[in-house]
């Protein structure tokens, strides 16, 4: 069912992100350089769609634990992942206007079949591999040490 | 007297309508179809293409790599559905070529691609997953997407910068 559930939403997204050439990366690049709001748009979209969404879900009676999380502040343990949760979150940023859009817009382009978005997901694939081989086992040790 | 009605011309408001379907959508595949955990997990192109080659190579190869609990048994294919329906609205519309760009040289698309994922999987998700999780009330998620801000006018500023040391 989660198979299914997650294509179908897939495919929804991707024919819409194709028509509608959504990307929260460029938007805001897009907005900061040139002050255009089209693309900007899309990822208030997403703010908005997803407190609404949430909202109504839960009126509705849908499974949502412990929304909304506002009470909980800044309870991120240990406090030694806080700093490597930023640095990604630059990191990801930054390259990500190199690569001129984020992950779903590059899954996106792949599909048009631009060679750049392919390539990019072929890294992607080898990130993920190295991720698991190198980097999470130095995670758990600064887990077990935080 | 004639009453002036706004103009709202729909094909200028895609994007918008794309990001509200993707809020609403992941509230309602989280709320309904057991999306979760984590929570927020709906649209995220950072964990689910992670979670997806995990399962692969664990079912492949054997190895123990980190899925997450909902995708243990059944693997998450909304990357796949992305490319495919991107394929789909590209065929229906012609627009559909293999050509190069946007990035210019193939081995920095791919470098990007490595550097994304891994900087990404560091803080967990991709920038629609931290829009999610902001408006499922969650502050990290908030100042990470102020920091997100930060990193696209980072790099904006370097591409400014190249371009006026080129003139």
């Amino acid at each position: 069912m989660i198979g299914i559930i997650t294509l179908i939403s897939g495919l929804i997204l991707g024919y819409m992100g194709q028509r509608s050439r959504f990307c929260t990366i460029s938007g805001i690049r897009d907005f900061y350089l040139v002050r255009d709001v089209y693309r900007l748009k899309g990822l208030i979209g997403v703010i908005i769609g997803g407190i609404i969404g949430f909202s109504i879900v839960n009126v509705a009676g849908g499974d949502l634990p412990g929304f909304p999380l506002l009470a909980e502040g800044l309870k991120i343990e240990p406090w030694v992942l806080i700093p490597l949760s930023v640095m990604g979150a630059f990191g990801m940023a930054y390259f990500s206007v190199m690569a001129e859009g984020c992950p779903f817009r590059q899954h996106v382009i792949a599909g048009e079949g631009r060679m750049s978005g392919i390539l990019y997901l072929t890294g992607l694939v080898a990130g993920v591999i190295f991720f698991d081989i190198v980097i999470v086992p130095y995670l758990q040790l600064a887990t077990l040490l935080g | 007297m004639k009453i002036k009605m706004p103009r709202f011309k729909l094909a200028g408001q895609l994007a918008l309508i794309t990001g509200l379907t993707m809020g609403v959508g992941a509230a309602v595949v989280q709320g309904y179809f057991g999306v979760q955990p984590p929570v927020g997990e709906g649209v995220c192109l950072v964990t689910h293409p992670s979670n997806l080659v995990n399962w692969i190579a664990n079912n492949l190869f054997g190895t123990n790599f980190t899925i997450h609990g909902i995708f243990v048994a059944v693997p998450t294919l909304l990357p796949v559905g992305v490319i495919i329906g991107s394929i789909i609205a590209a065929i229906i519309h012609k627009e559909f070529k293999f050509r190069r760009g946007p990035v210019r040289d193939n081995l920095l698309a791919f470098i990007f691609g490595f550097l994304v994922i891994n900087f990404g999987l560091l803080w967990g998700s991709c920038p629609i997953r931290t829009a999610v999780l902001s408006s499922y009330g969650m502050v990290f998620a908030m100042v990470i997407l102020v920091v997100i801000v930060a990193g696209v006018i980072a790099a904006s500023e370097y591409i400014k910068w190249k371009v006026r040391r080129m003139r």
